[in-house]
């Protein structure tokens, strides 16, 4: 994004709902998501048949045995649209790397486009049975062949061999892991709609749990769920007459693919220098800094990304967020911290893949947070890992 | 007989596989622009050109540990864990970077920056695979 960001400002999260995060559900994640999609619509005082754009985070679970069916195992914004009964005139679904950060700029786009007047985002996350990415593989083909015979697989290999490099290179422990989850459930456990709801983690727990791939264990990484979010934007001129606090969308940026490597493998170096390049276009184009924001949300699918994060963001020089962290700069209980993980994000809520740190960033701007709420002007929200096309947004109640 | 997954050579690998059975590293080229990449693709990654046509080259198997990860529990069969993985950056060219498993052994200590040396592991008839031992001290 250039420096002359020109929908800064002008596009604002006029409502929200937010389902009960389970397991497996007892419904359809379709019938979920129309459920969550009315209350939404209602929270910010529209009627459906105003709702004019549709945008989905459409990428579904690519893990497990299951069927792709639209409004069973994912939900697409045509599905949606057209069960709510809606005629919209702009539907669109994204299904690159950084779902919630891409899908959100392409409804922000649309609203400061005029190509909508009221978006409905939404994100539904689907469990599909089964042990999650377990794989009977016998043979490595095309670029599996690569790593695989090798016995490098899976998700957490990748980000385990990072957070490694992180904690050798700057010193830190597995402590500052450990700091990071027993936050995120701390404050999931408060969170009536979480799947952690009144079950949080204590450090020793987490520190006598056996590791699955060094430095991590189970509670590093986060559970998956079934879930939806949706958030409803629309123009900063439509958002004064509304119900609620507008929450205005100062800038997005999205990382892209780096280096050129076999699947999943992951550098420190690559995480750094992608993050440094988004977060110096992402504050460019909010006109605005860390210094001035209150509340950051990083991505925590994965610990290992929360300092990776403050670090891309601006929070902490590099290297430095373990500290902060053993510091309690994320601690939600200390008004002056930046509360990194107070809304649970998803070690916290389960894996709704960026919902719990966009919603939490809208709630706290909003001034709608309930106990919860804090002294919170500007806020930032990431999704996934800037080398991997993950993305940051930043917002603000007074533009 | 292993129940690892065992690579299956294409038209474009199959010299590099044939050079790990005679436990010989290689590396695909550009024929372009002469530069080593991890793993051959429809482009070169760094001129970019759209006719790379990769060679497969001896290279020396020889680099540092970046980083690596235990396994304690794999997401594959036929792997007995725990077993070792590295990140091991090549000295034959900066930022070439390879994974493999460390064939000292699960509790190896091991610090950034450690000098390993490529090895090879026969899984089964005719199919070795890249692995990585720490170097002697000279
Ligand atoms: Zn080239």
């Amino acid at each position: 994004m250039s420096g002359e960001f020109t929908a800064r400002n002008k596009v604002a999260i006029v409502g929200y709902a937010q389902s009960q995060v389970v397991r497996r559900g007892t419904e359809t994640v379709g019938m979920t998501a129309l459920k969550t999609a009315q209350a939404a619509i209602a929270d910010a005082g529209l009627r459906v048949d105003q709702i004019d754009g549709f945008v989905a985070a459409q990428s579904l679970p690519s893990a497990g045995a299951h069927e792709l069916i639209d409004g069973t195992s994912f939900v697409s914004a045509d599905w949606l649209s057209r069960h709510l009964g809606t005629q919209p005139s702009y539907c669109v679904g994204f299904t690159g790397w950084g779902q919630l950060s891409g899908s959100m700029s392409m409804a922000i786009n649309a609203v400061a486009s005029g190509a909508a007047r009221y978006v409905l985002l939404h994100r539904a996350l689907y469990n599909p049975p089964g042990k999650y990415g377990n794989n009977p593989m016998t043979e490595a083909r095309n670029e599996r062949q690569w790593g695989v015979p090798q016995g490098f697989f899976g998700p957490i290999p990748p980000i385990a061999m990072v957070a490694n490099e992180y904690l050798r290179r700057y010193g830190g422990t597995r402590e500052v892991l450990g700091r990071i989850a027993v936050e995120a459930r701390k404050n999931g456990a408060r969170l009536p709609w979480s799947y952690w709801y009144g079950k949080p983690l204590s450090l020793e727990d987490y520190m006598a749990e056996p590791l699955l791939n060094d430095p991590l264990c189970r509670f590093d990484c986060d559970i998956p769920v079934q879930g939806v979010g949706v958030v409803i934007l629309t123009t900063a001129e439509r958002a004064r007459d509304m119900p609620h606090q507008p929450v205005y969308i100062s800038s997005y940026a999205s990382g892209y693919p780096r280096n050129h490597r076999i699947p999943l493998h992951w550098t420190l170096d690559e995480m750094e220098e992608a993050g440094e390049d988004l977060g110096k276009r992402l504050w460019s184009a909010a006109g605005f800094g860390p210094r001035d924001v209150q509340l950051a949300q990083p991505y925590d699918a994965f610990s290992p990304f929360v300092p990776l994060w403050l670090e891309a963001l601006g929070f902490c020089p590099r290297g430095e967020a373990h500290r902060f962290i053993m510091d309690g700069g994320i601690d939600s209980d200390d008004p002056r911290s930046i509360a990194a993980i107070s809304g649970g994000g998803t070690i916290g809520n389960g894996r709704l893949h960026g919902v719990p740190q966009m919603m939490e960033c809208y709630l706290q701007t909003a001034g709608r947070a309930g106990e919860r709420q804090r002294e919170v002007t500007n806020a930032v929200s990431s999704y996934s890992s800037p080398h991997l096309g993950g993305g940051a947004i930043v917002y603000t109640n007074t533009p | 007989m292993t129940d690892r997954p065992l690579p299956v050579p294409d038209a474009v690998s199959a010299p590099y596989w044939a050079a790990c059975a005679r436990h010989v590293l290689t590396l695909p080229r550009c024929s372009q622009c002469a530069t080593f990449t991890s793993l051959p693709d429809e482009t070169c990654p760094h001129c970019h050109s759209l006719d790379p046509r990769f060679s497969f080259e001896e290279v020396s198997g020889r680099g540092q540990v970046r980083t690596w990860t235990v396994i304690r529990q794999s997401f594959l069969n036929g792997f007995d864990v725990p077993f070792l993985l590295v990140d091991v950056q090549l000295d034959d060219q900066p930022h070439v970077r390879m994974i493999g498993r460390l064939l000292d052994g699960p509790e190896t200590p091991l610090q950034l920056g450690d000098r390993v040396v490529v090895a090879f592991e026969d899984v089964t008839a005719g199919v070795s695979v890249p692995a990585f031992a720490l170097e002697k001290a000279a």
